[in-house]
């Protein structure tokens, strides 16, 4: 059994949902060392131009997406622009829980300075968004994290993936007194 | 004429005040309370002769600067102890420092968000068809007899529900016929259970039978037989010496 072949197929059956490394190993009954070749196989096939499919890492599982530089032709198997994105406020919001999560809700409304809970409510609707548990604090408030989805959603790999937050250059003299002692030290 | 940012256009006191320090053109660290104050009330005072509503969260803010502003106004010489008094003033900066963090990274957020629309994926799909129902249920100790029992008596129980049969076609049963019929069916059977009399659920029919039944008994023909309470009731003919 050509295993590239029946992982291209489980790919193009599962969609959007994709399949994780774990889960292929499960079906297919290989270990890892063994399933990386045929996935780089299958991935070095793809990345031929005259293929218009190609495999992601999305999310923490693999996909067959379409490539990029094809959409201006998808886009005209559709009559109007149907994909929305996500408003400012909404962004600020998920960010906000990407980098700080789990995070209360009523801590998103203390960074923004204004309530978030419709933005929230939105983000979970959305599925980018869900409960991982519930705060310590008084009233036990529900904690949020983001989802696979989340990452699929901006095309990232993992949660390591986010984009790095530049600290503001404002290094304490503190901080910086502690960093020149360390290198002295060393 | 000025273009005014209305105050729609904000995600909140916090954006409005990042909007003004940006105008003013100073860095953050820097900004001076008293000019942020004025600016953000001059603000909110505009949007008011605009008619329009101004979030509640806009009117604590407001009051927020001006309690920093009065405080910093104050002589500060009776907090020298060892009290530790945050800056009202640091506070807000620090915050607003932390808003901006994430205020930034918007627009990369919505970078790759616009980069990934540009790939498509389909929905996955639907394989239930392909379902082979194999799943098995652990049923301990039961056997399929068992489970066969429980269907057997989940019928009964059902046709018990059923309203009785009302078929208005008059059919006469008389207790004569009845003895005789149980008479010919206790000969060919020796021993029955009292239950399997009652085969057609009609009340003529179950009242009838029960009479027969009764009749047969005070006859001395019948012999009716439980060997405990609730135990199953077994009706024989009594051997005619």
């Amino acid at each position: 059994m050509n295993l590239t072949a029946v992982i291209e197929g489980i790919l193009f059956l599962k969609g959007n949902e994709g399949i994780s490394v774990e889960e292929l190993k499960e079906i297919l009954n290989v270990d890892e060392p063994t399933l990386v070749p045929y996935l780089d196989t299958l991935k070095k096939m793809y990345e031929e131009p005259n293929r218009g499919l190609k495999i992601d890492y999305l999310g923490g599982r693999l996909k067959l997406t379409t490539k990029k530089e094809h959409k201006e032709y998808y886009e005209k198997l559709t009559e109007e622009e149907i994909s929305s994105t996500l408003s400012p406020a909404a962004l600020e919001a998920l960010v906000i829980i990407a980098y700080n999560q789990p995070i209360t809700r009523i801590k998103v409304d203390e960074i923004r300075g204004v309530s978030s809970q419709h933005l929230v409510r939105k983000l979970l609707l959305k599925g980018l968004i869900k409960e991982v548990g519930k705060s310590d604090q008084p009233g036990r408030p529900n904690l949020y994290g983001t989802t696979s989805e989340f990452l699929d959603y901006f095309g990232l790999k993992t949660i390591n993936d986010l984009p790095k937050i530049e600290e503001p250059e404002s290094l304490d003299e503190e901080t910086n007194l502690f960093e020149s002692k360390y290198t002295e030290t060393l | 004429m000025e273009y005014v940012v209305t105050i729609d256009n904000f995600d909140g006191p916090l954006d409005l005040l990042l909007h003004l320090i940006k105008k003013m053109d100073i860095d953050i660290n820097e900004v001076s309370i008293e000019e942020i104050t004025k600016q953000y009330l001059n603000y909110i005072n505009t949007m008011k002769e605009m008619n329009l509503d101004i979030a509640s969260e806009y009117l604590v803010m407001a009051s927020e600067l001006m309690e920093i502003k009065s405080i910093s106004l104050l002589p500060k010489s009776h907090i020298e102890e060892d009290e530790y008094v945050e800056d009202p003033k640091e506070t807000l900066i620090k915050r607003l420092i932390e808003y901006r963090k994430y205020k930034e990274l918007v627009p990369s957020f919505q970078d790759l968000e616009d980069e990934r629309k540009k790939e498509y994926t389909k929905s996955p799909s639907d394989l239930s068809e392909f379902k082979v129902v194999d799943e098995e249920i652990d049923l301990g100790d039961l056997s399929l007899d068992d489970l066969m029992n429980a269907f057997k008596d989940f019928l009964k129980r059902k046709e018990l529900e059923k309203p009785l049969n009302t078929k208005i076609t008059k059919r006469e049963y008389s207790v004569k016929k009845r003895n005789n019929e149980i008479r010919d069916i206790l000969k060919k059977k020796k021993k029955i259970e009292f239950e399997e009399l009652f085969d057609i659920m009609s009340k003529d029919y179950i009242v009838v039978t029960f009479l027969s039944i009764l009749d047969l008994a005070r006859k001395q023909d019948l012999c009716i037989k439980q060997d405990d309470n609730f135990k199953k009731i077994y009706l024989s003919l009594r051997e005619s010496d």
